[in-house]
Formats: C-alpha cells, structure tokens, sequence
C-alpha cells in the first residue's frame, strides 16, 4: 500500500528528517506536537500540525491514544515512530496497525520479542550469534557461584540476576577477589530488586561499541549496511560516532555483518534495525558479543547513509509500504568515512548536566562533507522536558583523518550562544591523540577526561570583544565602531573566580 | 600601553572582526545582560557583563590576588604596609604579548608581596595579599 500522508510521532531534528524525506517522496506530513512545541521547527515545517498535549512527555509525545486519535483524526495513513518515545513500545506498534495505519517500523512480536533482555540473548543464543558468555549459577552458595564463575572464565562480573543499570554488580578479575564480590553483589542486588540471585558473566575489557545496520523487507530480503563504532559515550550516551569503525578488519567486519543478518531473520524482522556488540581484541582475533538490538532507525543513521550513498528514510518508507529493498547485498559497499558529532546543550564541565535556556546566537556550519541534522534554530528556548541534543554535525571525508579535521573545522564553524554546550568538548575529543589513533573503548572519555575539559583563559581577541559587547550600543545600530582594548586584566579580575 | 585592537560589527547579527594589526580574528558575542557570551573558533568563553559587579565580588573576596594565567612580573608597584585604594596598580603583569596592569579590587593594605620582576608566574599562584 503506498503511503500518501505520514504522521510523525516525534520531535527536533528526527521529524525534520522524516518530513524532508516525504517532501522528496511526495508524502504529506503530519506533525504532532506538545504545548512546549507550538512553534517549533518540526510544527511549523509539516503540511499539518496536530497538538497532543502539555509538555511533559507522558501527556503528549508518550500518549499511545492522542498519537493514535491524531492520525485518524488528520487522515494520516501511516506512522513513523522517529527513535526514542514510543519508537520501541510493542504496544504503540499494535495500536497503529489495529487503527488501520502502516507503522514504519518492525512487526510488533520482534519489539516484543528483542525488548526483553533475556529473551533477545536466548534468542541469539539459538541463531548461533555470539553473546558474553554467563549464565546463572544452579547452585547460588558462595561455592557453586565461585564454580560457575570459574567455568565461564575471568576476569569476571557477578551482578543481580534480577538487575540493570549498574546495581549488584562486582567485578572479579581472579578466584581471591570472588571471596568479596559474591555476598557484596548478593546483598546490592537483595536490596536493590528483592531478590538476591547472582548471574555471572565474562568481563569484557575494554570493549568497544560497535553496530551493525541492518535491513529486511516482507519479501524474505535481509542485508546489512555495514557498521557504526560509538565507542565515545558520556554517562552510558553516545557523543560521537563513526563508520567504518577503525577496529575492524575485513574478515572481522564480514562475520559481524553475517551474524547481525542472521540475528534480524532471527527475530523476524523488517525495516531498519541496529544489532549492537560489544567487540573485544584486535585485529583478526578480535571477538565480538551481541549486546541488545535496537528496534528502529538510529540517531547515528547518516553515518551510514553518507558512506552507503543511501537514504534509510526514503528505504524505510518504501519497505513499509511493501516494496522491496532497494539495495541488495552486493549493491552496498563503504565509501570514504563520516564521523557524527553529537551537539547536545548540556555543561561537560558540571558532570554534563543538560542545560536549558535560549539560543540567543546559532549559526551552522557548511562546506564540503559537512551535514547538519537540527531540530532547533537562533531564538529557541530549549525546554527541560526533552533529550538535550540540539544538533548532530556529520563530516564526510576520503578517509578517517579527512572526516576528523573537516569535523574539527565544522564544530570551529558553529557558534551557539547563551546556552552552554559541548562543542569545546567535542573539539577536545576530535583533537585527542588517543581518538586520531583509533585507540577508542566505552571508557574513553572517563579515562581522558581531564584532558577533554581543559579550559582556555580568554584570547585577546575575546577579551576585545567582551569589551566591545559591554560599551557598544544596541546591535540594531550596525554602524562599524571601533574601540580599543583597554586593561584587558580587568576583564580578568571576574572571570570566573 | 597594550596594543592596540580595533573591533567592528561583521555583516551577521553576534559577528565581531577583531584586527590586530593585519592579524584578523572573527568572532561571535552576545550580552544576555547578565553574560557576555564569545565564541572563538570553537572556544566559549563567558565573561561577566558587568565589570563593576565583577570590581564588586573581587572587593569582597579579600586575600590573595592571583594569576588568570602564565605570565611574567614587570613591575611590583607596592611594598607590604602600604595603603591602597580601588583601582590602584598594584603590579604590571606581561602575558601574551600584552602588559596588564593589576588592580586592587578594593580599599586596603598590602600585607604581603610574593613575586619580583621577571618572575614568571603560573594561574592560581598568590601574587599580592591584601587586607
């Protein structure tokens, strides 16, 4: 069934994306919004906006039945879910097709199906796809975890069966450290989830974070659109991505990319879907483990689409409205290299804390390889109810180290004033010797992160400027005056002391 | 006397040409009224808007005045006892290629002087004590 008018159940730069997409397709668009997005972007660039309720999250972008009433009530024959919000809720995926709707997205059994941890793992696990080895001990005394933890190999986690996010977890890099970890999970993990059961699993050091893109139709067509690496992350969030990743060699990348098509016909799938794993060694004795799959489009998508030459958008729309895929395997291949930069308003100086507040000054940058993805604009006021990420910024170049430096001269390039972000901090990751190197793990910006938050005393000529700001008249009088820097130190004197 | 930088309004809202010389440096600020805001080349830099208020905390802070950044001693302008107003040059300070002038930050006396000319000194090092 061809779609002719599309409601996109999402915000900021994704829905801009979504509704390029169909102005290319000939699609109409349909945005919804909450009363914090009245005149944003995204509402303003659709052919029809629809209001789903206040701002909070829960009560608009996050409400099943006012997404659901705005699309039968605009005439909205399909759905794009976007990522985040509702995107991976199996119920939502349900209620479009039972009102009659095309979700672009996959069946609701495989959101189901890989929303579960355990689930997806066994799953996996069945298919032949490689997962950390772990299991949970029969015998859960101090003896038999240390029995199970010895036959699974250290070093070693022990962490909550029950659990997530970090609580009863120990790791033990030997058999003596077990002693300690065992009843210090137990008791963490009792306390946290009631329920004081242990799981064991391989410790993975050092791993990096890399993604496979992959792709099915409902003609029994599955391919995969090679890797992403997103090993740079700040607390448990990607920052920057790329692809190729620089840790992967051709045999390793060609077994990763046949276990993530073998892990989407698995589950059943269709549409577009990432397998992440987590990849461990180098070279061609690098091992990789499935981590989770991710039931929908990425945020990091452009990097694949800049060196696929493909459009996942315009993919997704055509697989949704039952066309084949338009790409087979040996049509695809990676070209040059992109590298995705996160722009988010938070303060990487304050525990990267988001900041709200308005753009008084926002200017993107443009040149050869450069693409901004945005949902926001000078003037808007960065509310407090949703993700902080103002932009991403996707340099392309002939190679790793061309993308790097035209990212580094984009970011240089993208003035964004009166709301903290982390552009400097973005710069300080690009410049960083150990990222140029590709020597990059999911602990990188821990491990350097003294280093990526140094601060600059003022230039002169910001200094002169600062001066310049305070004495000259209102901007509306455009008339060039120029004025000298006098005792700059003064300046100095407050400046954050 | 520093040298001389000129500053014009560029063609963009928030654009600033910043010359030295031949030397160009283009820029971009906003004053929220409360921040002045400068963005250099992907640097930010927040600076107070209102040098006064900034005149004002430093005046409550007593104690040591230190160094912003590395930057070599010139001249020391007071001796331990003297009395000093706001404002008075206390020391000449060079720092990128800059000579500049540190200023009591209020009324009080000098009870201690830790640095001679030609001293390099490093941020956050105690400079003069105050009283």
């Amino acid at each position: 069934m061809d779609i002719t008018r599309l409601l996109i159940a999402n915000r900021g730069e994704i829905a801009l994306r979504i509704i390029k997409a169909c102005r290319e397709l000939g699609i109409e668009t349909v945005a919804v919004y909450s009363d914090a997005d009245a005149t944003a972007r995204h509402t303003r660039a659709a052919d029809i906006a629809v209001r789903i309720g206040p701002a909070p999250a829960a009560e608009s972008y996050l409400d099943i039945a006012a997404v659901i009433d705005a699309a039968r009530g605009s005439g909205a024959d399909a759905v794009h879910p976007g990522y985040g919000f509702l995107s991976e809720r199996a119920a939502f995926a349900s209620a479009c097709v039972d009102a009659g709707l095309v979700f672009v997205g996959p069946p609701a059994a495989a959101i189901e199906q890989m929303g579960s941890k355990i689930g997806a793992r066994q799953l996996m696990e069945r298919s032949g796809v490689p997962v950390v080895p772990g299991r949970t001990p029969s015998d859960q005394s101090d003896e038999g975890v240390a029995a199970c933890a010895a036959d699974v190999g250290f070093p070693i986690l022990v962490k909550a069966s029950a659990g997530g996010g970090g609580k009863g977890m120990r790791a033990a890099l030997d058999p003596a450290a077990l002693a300690e970890a065992i009843p210090a999970a137990r008791r963490e993990a009792q306390a946290a989830f009631g329920d004081g059961t242990l799981y064991v699993e391989r410790l993975i050091e050092r791993p990096r974070h890399v993604e496979v893109q992959i792709f099915a139709d409902d003609h029994g067509a599955a391919v995969h659109l090679f890797e992403r690496e997103c090993s740079v992350q700040r607390r448990h969030q990607k920052v920057i991505e790329e692809s190729p990743s620089p840790a992967l060699t051709p045999l390793i990348r060609s077994r990763m990319g046949a276990a993530a098509v073998d892990a989407a016909r698995a589950a059943g799938y269709r549409n577009a879907g990432t397998i992440e794993f987590l990849l461990e060694g180098e070279g061609d004795a690098a091992t990789f483990y499935f981590l989770e799959m991710n039931t929908r489009l990425q945020v990091e998508h452009p990097v694949t689409e800049l060196v696929t030459g493909t459009d996942l958008v315009h993919a997704q729309l055509a697989v949704a409205s039952g066309r084949p895929l338009p790409w087979r395997q040996e049509d695809l291949t990676q070209r040059g290299h992109a590298i995705e930069c996160r722009v988010y308003a938070e303060d990487p100086n304050g525990g990267f804390l988001p900041q709200a507040g308005t753009l008084r000054l926002y200017r993107e940058p443009s040149g050869p390889g450069i693409r901004v993805d945005s949902g926001v604009e000078e003037g808007t006021a960065v509310p407090v109810h949703y993700d902080p990420m103002l932009a991403k910024l996707i340099a392309y170049g002939e190679d790793r180290g061309r993308a790097i430096d035209r990212a580094i001269e984009a970011l240089g390039a993208f003035p964004i004033l009166g709301v903290r972000t982390n552009v400097p901090f973005l710069i300080g990751v690009l410049r960083h010797r150990a990222f140029r190197a590709g020597d990059l793990h999911t602990g990188f910006v821990d491990a350097h992160l003294a280093e990526l938050l140094a601060l600059a005393p003022p230039s002169e000529a910001a200094t002169a400027a600062a001066a310049f700001m305070r004495s000259a008249p209102a901007p509306a009088s455009s008339s060039a005056t120029a004025v000298t820097a006098r005792d700059p130190w003064s300046d100095l004197i407050g400046w954050g002391r | 006397m520093g040298p001389m930088m000129q500053v014009t309004r560029g063609a963009a809202a928030g654009e600033l040409i910043v010359r030295d010389g031949d030397r160009v440096v283009q820029v971009f600020a906003v004053n929220d009224g409360r921040t002045v805001w400068v963005f250099e080349r992907g640097t930010v830099h927040e600076l107070p808007a209102d040098m006064d208020a900034g005149r004002r905390r430093g005046a409550a802070a007593t104690g040591a005045l230190t160094a912003p950044m590395p930057a070599t001693v010139m001249a020391v302008k007071v001796a331990p006892g003297d009395a000093v107003k706001r404002g008075d040059v206390l020391l000449l300070l060079e720092a990128m290629k800059m000579e500049l002038p540190v200023r009591a930050p209020g009324d009080g006396r000098v009870t201690a002087v830790h640095c001679r000319p030609g001293d390099l000194v490093q941020p956050d090092t105690s400079l003069i004590e105050l009283e």
